[in-house]
């Protein structure tokens, strides 16, 4: 393996430089616990207050709304069973897409067990939720409607402001997981009318295992972690201080460049696109222009092996994700792009190549040509 | 005689490819075909090829002229362990190479 070519920067990306050094104060010496009274707990309180503000900065809130949490996943669940399981049972409605991450999907079908009621709206084949569909689905035991901001497969931008007007409206929470789009897109949660919104600082190039959920200011949850007072008795234990300050640290780098890197990857994005078109008609690109995010291109190599692609790819140091995950008895196909009702044949020929702040056309160069090398060799036979 | 050996080659999913051998071993065994039957992941090994008689594969991971030896495309099997076809096709092919 010659050289490293990382493009699955929707899967994780690399800790910037500046966070790094930000966490490295925390790890070597500020080591206080940020509920304790005395000078070492104090010093460490304010860096956490700081990271809180520079979380609440990026996305227009305030500081006070934010919960640290231990990723998006926590946050997502902390979304849905915080606010469900204040209801009985029976008296509970969740609406969601087809196309959530897992975060959001295995806890709708867990409330679904609990005997909460859920309803899984549909995609376009361009992978967008229709506002139409969500209005249709709203019943008076509606709670709480959750939509993902940016699809992490297909790239797919939703239509959150459109959805969350229409929450509004009729007085049901919001929630919207936006991890595929604080890096890149100017949030405010005010303008998309949201009430709860989850992130996590390692889709913005900061450390694993820190994640935030914005709950707007009068918004009741059900706890999820009990034992203490800490993020407002909602989640005890004592917090990942080195983790809180990598979140700030990279939400101050993504808040700064945003706007120049949406419309760098844009051009790189059509590059690509542009590139693996001219591979020869069978090579389909998913989604579509207009409602696409610039970071990630889902693409289908029909009557090709993904898998074997993907293996090739790797071998000549490329890093790119499969579009389908496999078990022992069968390819399991993506949820997003069953959903988007793609035929079988191509959900199991994709892939899904995502860039980042590091990515440079030579990279895209690369991986063109590795890829119109490898098609040959990966036909179904 | 040497062992005739058949190595089953997958992609990233170990338990995938492991079914599917067991699945042809207990067939071999059930037709009175005498072979070693062993595994391969196209994913950990950088695209080197194992040394064996027959290769068949889940996944386009090698020709015949890498390979050294026929290779048969087995897919179907994930699916259809007896999938005719292709059992049809392995069975010609150890007809062909190998006396039972």
């Amino acid at each position: 393996m010659s050289r490293r070519i990382y493009l699955d920067y929707c899967a994780t990306t690399p800790i910037h430089s500046s966070v790094r050094n930000a966490m490295l104060s925390v790890l070597d010496a500020d080591f206080g616990n940020p509920s304790s009274l005395h000078w070492a707990g104090r010093y460490v309180r304010e860096m956490m207050d700081q990271s809180r503000l520079d979380v609440a900065n990026g996305i227009g809130c305030r500081p006070e709304e934010i919960v640290f949490t231990s990723g998006a996943t926590e946050a997502d669940n902390l979304a849905l069973f915080g606010t469900l399981r204040l209801f009985p049972r029976n008296e509970a409605h969740l609406i969601t897409s087809a196309i959530e991450h897992h975060a959001i999907l295995h806890a709708a079908q867990h409330l679904e067990q609990d005997g909460y009621a859920v309803t899984y709206l549909p995609v376009d084949g361009r992978g967008l939720v229709n506002p139409e569909d969500v209005r249709k689905a709203i019943r008076p035991q509606t709670k709480l409607i959750s939509v993902m901001s940016v699809n992490n497969e297909v790239g797919s931008i939703q239509p959150v402001a459109e959805i969350g007007r229409l929450a509004r409206e009729h007085d049901i929470r919001f929630h919207t997981d936006a991890v595929q789009s604080v890096g890149l897109f100017d949030v405010h949660v005010d303008e998309l009318s949201v009430d709860m919104l989850s992130l996590s600082a390692h889709k913005i190039y900061g450390p694993k295992g820190i994640g935030a959920l914005y709950i707007r200011s009068g918004i009741e949850l059900a706890p999820m972690v009990f034992g203490g007072p800490q993020e407002h008795s909602l989640r005890a234990g004592t917090e990942n201080v080195p983790g809180i300050v990598g979140l700030g640290a990279a939400m101050n780098i993504v808040r700064e460049h945003r706007a120049e890197e949406r419309v760098r990857l844009m051009g790189l994005r059509q590059y690509l696109v542009n590139g693996l078109q001219a591979l020869g008609p069978g090579v389909i690109v998913n989604g579509a222009e207009e409602t696409s995010a610039p970071h990630v291109v889902s693409v289908s190599f029909t009557g090709m092996d993904a898998e074997m692609m993907q293996i090739r790819l790797n071998n000549d140091g490329i890093a790119v994700s499969l579009g389908s995950a496999c078990n022992s008895k069968s390819i399991e196909p993506s949820h997003v792009l069953t959903a988007m009702h793609l035929p079988q044949e191509w959900i199991e020929s994709t892939l899904r190549i995502s860039m980042g702040m590091p990515t440079i056309k030579d990279e895209l160069d690369t991986i063109l040509d590795a890829v119109s090398r490898i098609m040959p060799r990966v036909k179904i036979q | 005689m040497s062992t005739f050996k058949v190595c089953v080659v997958g992609g990233h999913c170990s338990n995938r490819v492991m079914i599917v051998a067991e699945q042809l071993t207990e067939f071999f065994e059930k037709r009175g075909i005498a072979c070693k039957v062993f595994t391969h992941l196209a994913a950990g090994e950088y695209g080197f090829a194992p040394r064996s008689n027959l290769i068949l594969q889940l996944l386009p991971a090698f020709t015949e002229e890498e390979a050294g030896c026929p290779v048969i495309n087995i897919k179907p099997l994930i699916g259809d362990p007896m999938h005719p076809a292709t059992i049809e096709k392995i069975l010609k092919q150890i007809q062909a190479d190998y006396k039972m």
